[in-house]
């Protein structure tokens, strides 16, 4: 008789679990309507359509910069400037595009959010790491109207490859720099954005929902991260048809790009955590429905500064995990320059050469990019940033030592000679080391020195007075 | 603090099933065999009259035999709390594998056979481990400032295996630094050459060659028992005889048979000098007598004396320049 009131408690335990887990609470989705007196028709207050519509714009102009034909093309920059700073209706998604086994819900920016850019929303401060004194928005203009100008938005000269130059970069200036600066910072003082009033007049969310909302739009995580693995998040990301089943959450055989597809920075955290060494996602997913719990529980009251305190506390969980993904992915891209180096010092077949510049070119894109990232957060890092900014430089380093010093006022590079390429392993090498003490990295993938600290383990510290 | 102390008896108790230490239980017990298997075919003795002496009281409940007890427990105390400070391998590694990109594009041989980058970096470190202790050790007889300090080694009247950690803490770190500068030599060196095919050759996690060189029984180098090798072998590798002729109180004996594996160290630095018959007597005397120090003495004298000698240098130098002005 026993045994069967176990089976049976056993048994309402795990329908309860999973009745919790099925009513939205381990997914950033269907949370209430808080705000008081409204009388829209809405029936979930979650709302986050123009952080997508900035991803998608951002993935569009990574994939469009990558489409110049090696000559000054207006049609294309001004392509590029409709998608970077305009707000027309009809822009296409570029990017992602839908495959088979992989389809997209939605073909138009429009049906995620009208009227978005990602030029208003970029970080405003000047970005030492790029020369020319410019502000975040002027920096990933400039490299727009860089990329139009070449063929397939590669300077083999420079070896700038101005696509990932771009998408890295605009991933710190617009989507870290709103996240973290601005709404997990600034919007979060008890004065601005307020739980007790809707966000804007007739809105279906209270300020504080809604800020929180964005925030979590500009990491870029599916809603329901939680139930998937990296592995999962990360062919998302990709369109593998054969995570389709697990990204399609609603069931509705298309991925609506809003809710169940895997955008910057959530790529990023996923492609750590698929180490095994750091569940980055889970932190930064789990921290933000608990405080979109917080914000429901309010039932559209002002917090109290208990409440504000705790969701505070979410937010700072959220910004340590976000830029250690950011500075996880830097610490990856040194390595992978530093191992692009080793090979083009190695190879004397011209084909080969340029297949291996090029790479050179792609990789050290995504470490500037990733360096200035870092920088857009609205945190001083102070020796930190000076260290990776003369360490990394201004643009890879050439066959014959030269790299780019500065620019003119008419925007053209000013390059001379600095270091050579084995001069700039070494800088590698020590700006793995800045990025590994600086920001206590624990994936440390693609680590220039791990071979020997591997050996130095294996051989043992003698550390003891003993005699022979 | 309480801390500190369980990890003192932590690493003390690890220091007998950790086969990296020269006193793990398997090379104790084989240096055992060793031990009792030589003096059962050379002496004919008999398992019970073998087993007395080298267990005998005189020398295992010996003061000096003490001292070395109380060393290797305090010295473990010393080296915790100054083993931060030290210089490590890796830190040696990383410097010179930097600097090496400097001449030439890093790994240019790291399609080589994986067995043979192996067998290559096994044998270069084993030799260079083997070629600096001699020199350390041999610096460490011939500076006056440092013998102040390997004295303590050689002032044990017995020798026990666990005579090693009669050891000075200055000479530890100097040890240390000896060991860091080697190995991150090696490491940085040929992982720059070589690339990630660089591995050890191990058995249980220990340098072979170092592993068969405990197995052979390592730990009789200090203990009662004299175990000498043909003259042949003698050229090529210290045996413990030879060692413990290293340790005589005899003035001939003295500065002799500095290595610790390979004889061909001494050979070369005229050092050498093959194992005798004779009984030897062990410790340092002074004034007619053995140095047997109480445990501060053993960290203190050697401070005491260098300043002191010191202090008298530079007395007679004043004297010299008043003299001369």
């Amino acid at each position: 008789m026993k045994k069967y009131q176990l089976a049976i408690a056993i048994g309402l335990a795990i329908f309860a679990t999973n009745a919790a887990q099925a009513d939205g609470h381990s997914a950033y989705a269907d949370f209430p309507i808080t705000v008081k007196n409204y009388t829209g028709s809405k029936t979930n207050s979650v709302s986050y359509g123009g952080q997508v519509a900035r991803h998608l714009l951002h993935t569009s102009l990574k994939k469009m910069s990558g489409s110049g034909n090696g000559a000054p093309n207006e049609k294309l920059n001004a392509k590029l400037t409709s998608y970077f700073a305009g707000k027309a209706e009809g822009r296409v998604i570029v990017s992602p595009a839908s495959k088979d086994g992989f389809p997209l819900k939605q073909v138009k920016i429009d049906e995620l959010s009208k009227g978005k850019n990602l030029s208003g929303k970029a970080y405003k401060g000047s970005v030492p790491g790029w020369p020319g004194n410019m502000t975040g928005s002027e920096v990933l203009a400039f490299m727009l109207d860089k990329a139009s100008s070449t063929t397939k938005g590669y300077d083999p000269v420079l070896a700038y490859d101005y696509g990932q130059l771009f998408s890295k970069t605009a991933m710190g200036a617009v989507f870290y720099n709103q996240a973290v600066d601005n709404y997990l910072d600034e919007l979060l003082a008890a004065n601005k954005k307020p739980n007790d009033k809707p966000y804007s007049e007739g809105a279906a969310y209270t300020g504080k929902e809604h800020v929180w909302d964005e925030a979590f739009g500009y990491f870029g995580a599916p809603a329901h991260a939680l139930s998937l693995d990296a592995k999962t998040l990360y062919s998302i990301a990709k369109g593998d048809p054969k995570v389709m089943k697990a990204a399609d959450a609603n069931g509705d055989g298309k991925i609506d790009l809003k809710t169940e597809m895997t955008f910057g920075h959530a790529y990023y955290a996923a492609d750590a955590d698929k180490s095994g060494k750091t569940q980055y996602m889970n932190d930064i997913v789990k921290a933000f429905i608990d405080g979109r719990h917080l914000l429901a529980d309010a039932k559209g009251q002002k917090l109290s500064g208990a409440q504000r305190g705790a969701l505070i506390e979410h937010a700072k969980t959220i910004k340590l995990n976000w830029e250690k993904v950011i500075a996880e992915a830097a610490f990856k891209y040194a390595g992978s320059v530093y191992k692009d180096l080793k090979k083009l010092q190695k190879t004397e077949d011209g084909v080969e050469v340029r297949k291996q510049f090029r790479n050179y070119a792609k990789h050290w894109g995504e470490l500037k990019g990733f360096a200035l990232a870092l920088q857009m957060g609205g945190k001083d890092l102070g020796g930190t940033a000076v260290q990776l900014n003369r360490l990394i430089g201004f643009s890879p380093v050439s066959f014959t030592g030269d790299q780019v010093t500065g620019v003119t006022a008419d925007g053209s590079y000013i390059v001379e000679k600095t270091v050579d390429m084995g001069e700039y392993m070494i800088q590698m090498a020590k700006a793995q080391n800045v990025l590994k003490g600086a920001f206590g990295l624990k994936v440390l993938k693609n680590e220039i020195t791990d071979d020997m600290a591997v050996l130095s383990a294996k051989l043992g510290e003698k550390k003891s007075a003993e005699n022979d | 603090m309480i801390e500190l102390f369980h990890q003192v008896v932590n690493e003390v108790s690890n220091t007998f099933f950790d086969p990296t230490k020269r006193i793990f239980i398997g090379y104790l017990l084989s240096a055992l065999l060793v031990a009792l298997l030589w003096m059962s075919i050379n002496q004919s003795r008999t398992f019970i009259n073998s087993l007395s002496l080298i267990f005998s009281r005189k020398v295992w409940f010996s003061s000096s035999a003490k001292t070395d007890y109380a060393l290797l427990v305090t010295n473990r105390l010393i080296m915790l709390l100054i083993a931060p400070l030290l210089l490590g391998q890796l830190v040696v590694a990383t410097f010179l594998f930097e600097w090496f990109h400097h001449f030439s594009a890093p790994q240019p041989f790291e399609d080589w056979p994986s067995g043979l980058v192996m067998s290559l970096f096994t044998l270069t470190l084993f030799f260079m481990d083997d070629a600096s202790r001699y020199w350390v050790h041999r610096l460490m007889h011939q500076s006056t400032v440092l013998w102040q300090f390997h004295q303590v080694h050689h002032s044990a009247t017995n020798l026990t295996p666990l005579t090693i950690f009669r050891t000075h803490p200055v000479e530890g770190v100097l040890f240390s630094l000896r060991s860091a500068f080697v190995q991150g030599f090696c490491i940085g060196s040929f992982i720059f050459l070589f690339g990630s095919s660089v591995d050890l050759l191990t058995v249980f996690g220990v340098n072979v060659l170092l592993f068969m060189f405990n197995t052979l029984g390592a730990n009789l180098r200090h203990s009662p028992i004299s175990l000498p090798y043909p003259k042949a072998v003698e050229r090529w590798l210290i045996s413990p005889a030879q060692h413990q002729l290293h340790h005589s109180t005899n003035p001939q004996h003295f500065n002799k048979n500095y290595g610790v594996f390979l004889a061909v160290w001494d050979r070369w630095g005229g050092t050498l000098h093959y194992s005798v018959k004779t009984a030897l007597d062990y410790g340092i005397e002074q004034h007619g007598e053995k140095i047997d120090q109480p445990l501060w003495q053993v960290y203190a004298y050697p401070f005491k004396v260098n300043y002191h000698k010191a202090t008298s240098f530079l007395k007679q130098a004043r004297k010299r320049v008043k003299f001369s002005l």
